[in-house]
């Protein structure tokens, strides 16, 4: 009789192993691509922040862009929505530098670069959205709420705080006429969220 | 007849009333607004009016929007006065993620109406509208160029560009079946097609980052070309000749490493006999950073009499700094003795480790790869150079390597002590200490006897003087003293040397005899 609450928790216990080991296979393909964000977030620092040298007749017309800092802190549970806001600020970022009217104040194959680096970075950090954020489980998902009818639907509002930020930043951009001063204010700025962004794949590493 | 129009008027009155609010320039009067749906589709706010389309004719509409918060309705331009039931609005500065409300005033004849929408974000409202497609056809594939949804200067996708994604639908004209093609991008390719067949197909937009799906656009159908005809127009779409694999012979071409920068690639392939050049391939995607060569590990070998202690490091990279310790590798170990062939492997992931067990005195061979341990891009690397190890002597050997320690640092203190002895000897000999042994103290008591045993130097000298004729002196001196004071020495101690030369002798020896007995 005394026996029965041992086996029992011989077998959860079992189970928790189990479940423990399947976790740690699955996330192993997680864990390579980390180690690749982690070095393509870094290498992307590096290249906005060759030309060190802020031109000092910029500072007048710097603005404050007023980065939202409610998903900067870390804590277990929020590690997804982080990597989702990250996954969003990687692609607007991607999508501010592929602006045309950017002047050669880089060269151009230093813009490529850091295209082709946030593409990279954007890749990585989709990937790896367990559950429902990856952007295919959105799409599949999207397609069967499709299906229901218009009362049934829920309705996802999107992250606005975030976009919000992007938007004062594209504006500036045109409000400025893409000048060279308002493109290094910015670049100043996307410094900025990238550190973030390595900041959160160097915490990955630590599981 | 007075009263009776009047009365018609109050009836017509009576009648719009319910249509007719107050209408003031500024609007802070208006109140009881009716309420209406208005669709966002792209940049357009589009009108759900609800009346039959009798009522729609010769209806004009003028929307003004409120930002929330602020009191005063802006009118929004090329919206003013107008008959259609949708305004676009991507002229305006609006900003889409931030809360407005918005009014339609309906003007019919010389009656207008009213209408507010309840406060709303745009963006979270808008609806994806159909995008623009372009179709390429060859022989057995389509290509398919899609331009976002919106205008170039779209308010409301101003920071989507890059986040759209696509979905279609085609079909073969000439029968039924329909394939649905998911989450594609605005530049896809479709193959595996037949030639000569008419496809249609219709596409819609999606953002999955803001759950928003899209409407189909119109249905667009194309023909496939015949059979590996010239593609005649080139559409290179941004795409770059690889360099040394231009125009190869061969089924393979080698690439140099850093011709591009680090990123995710697209290839494709074309062939061609000289005079027909068909199609391109289909196109792979190559990540550099994850298929990328994983450089062979550097092996440091130690060993001991029975096993090796194997260290292995990173390979030498350029670049690359803070990340790659924690790459997770697994190590594949082979070693075999240098005089057979059996060889034995060992898989490690830790990079520090002791392979037990082997034979002493033997030459040992080590190489090693890394793997990774992906499922996906399964990765090995080259094996390493081959290390050649000896394992050191045996334990017999030890105690006898003990055993000759031992005597050696016996025989080092034994010649130490040796080495004493002599020295004191040597001291002994050679020089001699000055003080005499106490016996002598006891027997020589008189002074000038001790003076005159002490005095050696003095002892050795006898000196004699021979002071005869008068005509002639002679100074006879036996010792080398040449000092002057010895000529008035009396002639008492010392006798002739010629005739007493026994004498002489025995005398001297005497002294001498008593000099050496107190050496």
């Amino acid at each position: 009789m005394s026996t029965k609450p041992d086996m029992i928790q011989k077998c959860l216990w079992l189970e928790f192993l189990v479940g423990l080991f399947i976790a740690g296979t699955l996330s192993l393909d997680c864990n390579l691509l980390n180690v690749h964000l982690r070095r393509v977030t870094w290498q992307n620092l590096r290249l906005l922040s060759m030309s060190n040298s802020f031109p000092i007749e910029c500072l007048r017309e710097n603005v404050a862009f007023e980065l939202p800092q409610e998903f900067l802190q870390y804590t277990q549970p929020m590690k997804r929505d982080m990597r989702k806001a990250f996954h969003e600020m990687s692609l607007q970022a991607f999508n501010i530098f592929s602006q045309h009217t950017f002047k050669s104040t880089w060269k151009e194959k230093h813009l490529k670069q850091i295209q082709i680096g946030l593409d990279q970075q954007a890749e990585y950090l989709n990937q790896c959205l367990e559950e429902r954020g990856n952007e295919n489980e959105i799409m599949k998902e999207m397609k069967v709420d499709e299906m229901k009818p218009s009362e049934a639907r829920v309705p996802h509002p999107s992250n606005l705080e975030l976009r919000r930020y992007f938007n004062r930043i594209d504006n500036f951009l045109k409000e400025k006429k893409y000048s060279d001063c308002a493109w290094e204010i910015v670049r100043v700025e996307i410094r900025k969220c990238l550190y973030y962004i390595y900041k959160f794949a160097a915490l990955l590493r630590s599981k | 007849r007075m009263v009776a129009l009047l009365g018609a008027m109050t009836l017509v009155l009576v009648a719009v009333a319910p249509w007719v609010l107050p209408v003031a320039a500024g609007g802070k009067n208006l109140k009881s607004y009716q309420k209406v749906e208005v669709d966002i589709i792209d940049d357009n706010f589009i009108l759900q009016w609800n009346r039959s389309d009798e009522s729609l004719r010769s209806v004009t509409f003028s929307f003004d929007y409120q930002k929330s918060g602020t009191d005063n309705w802006i009118q929004l331009p090329g919206c003013q006065n107008i008959t259609s039931t949708k305004c676009n609005f991507s002229s305006v500065k609006l900003n889409v993620y931030e809360e407005i409300k918005l009014r339609i005033r309906a003007e019919k004849e010389n009656t207008s109406s009213w209408y507010e929408v309840d406060p709303f974000t745009p963006y979270n409202k808008a609806q994806i509208g159909p995008p623009e497609v372009h179709l390429e056809a060859e022989d057995k594939a389509i290509m398919i160029n899609i331009s976002p949804p919106g205008t170039k200067n779209s308010v409301m996708w101003a920071l989507d560009g890059s986040g759209f994604r696509y979905s279609l639908v085609i079909w073969k004209n000439s029968s039924s079946g329909e394939e649905e093609i998911e989450n594609i991008y605005s530049i896809h390719k479709i193959y595996k097609l037949l030639p000569e067949t008419t496809y249609c197909l219709k596409v819609k937009a999606a953002l999955p980052m803001a759950w928003k799906v899209g409407i189909y656009g119109p249905v667009y159908c194309i023909k496939t070309t015949a059979f590996l005809k010239r593609n005649p127009v080139n559409h290179s779409y941004k795409w770059k000749q690889m360099p040394n694999c231009e125009n190869v012979k061969t089924t393979q071409c080698v690439f140099p490493q850093n011709i591009f920068p680090k990123g995710i690639y697209f290839l494709r392939v074309q062939a061609s006999d000289g005079n027909n050049t068909s199609f391109w391939s289909e196109e792979i995607k190559f990540d550099t950073e994850i298929q990328a060569f994983l450089l062979p590990p550097v092996l440091k070998v130690r060993s001991t009499s029975d096993s090796l202690h194997i260290y292995i490091g990173a390979p030498e990279q350029s670049g690359s700094k803070p990340v790659n310790q924690d790459y997770p590798l697994t190590y594949e170990i082979i070693f075999w003795e240098n005089t057979s062939n059996a060889e034995r492997k060992i898989f490690k992931e830790k990079t520090d480790f002791i392979v037990p067990n082997l034979k002493p005195l033997t030459v040992y061979c080590v190489k090693a790869r890394a793997h990774t341990m992906d499922e996906k891009w399964n990765k090995s690397s080259a094996f390493g150079d081959v290390v050649f190890v000896k394992t050191k002597p045996g334990n017999a050997s030890n105690i006898w390597l003990i055993a000759g320690i031992g005597t050696i640092s016996i025989t080092i203190l034994a010649v130490i002590y040796v080495v004493k002895v002599l020295l004191r000897c040597i001291n002994y000999v050679f020089f001699p200490s000055l003080k005499p042994s106490s016996n002598i103290d006891e027997y020589f008591s008189e002074q000038p006897l001790k003076n005159l045993l002490l005095s050696t130097s003095e002892e050795q000298i006898e000196k004699c003087f021979i002071i005869e004729n008068i005509s002639t002196i002679a100074t006879v001196e036996e010792t080398n003293q040449t000092d002057e004071d010895h000529k008035k020495y009396s002639s008492q101690n010392c006798q002739d040397s010629g005739n007493y030369s026994n004498e002489d002798e025995s005398e001297s020896k005497t002294s001498e005899e008593l000099q050496q007995d107190f050496v």
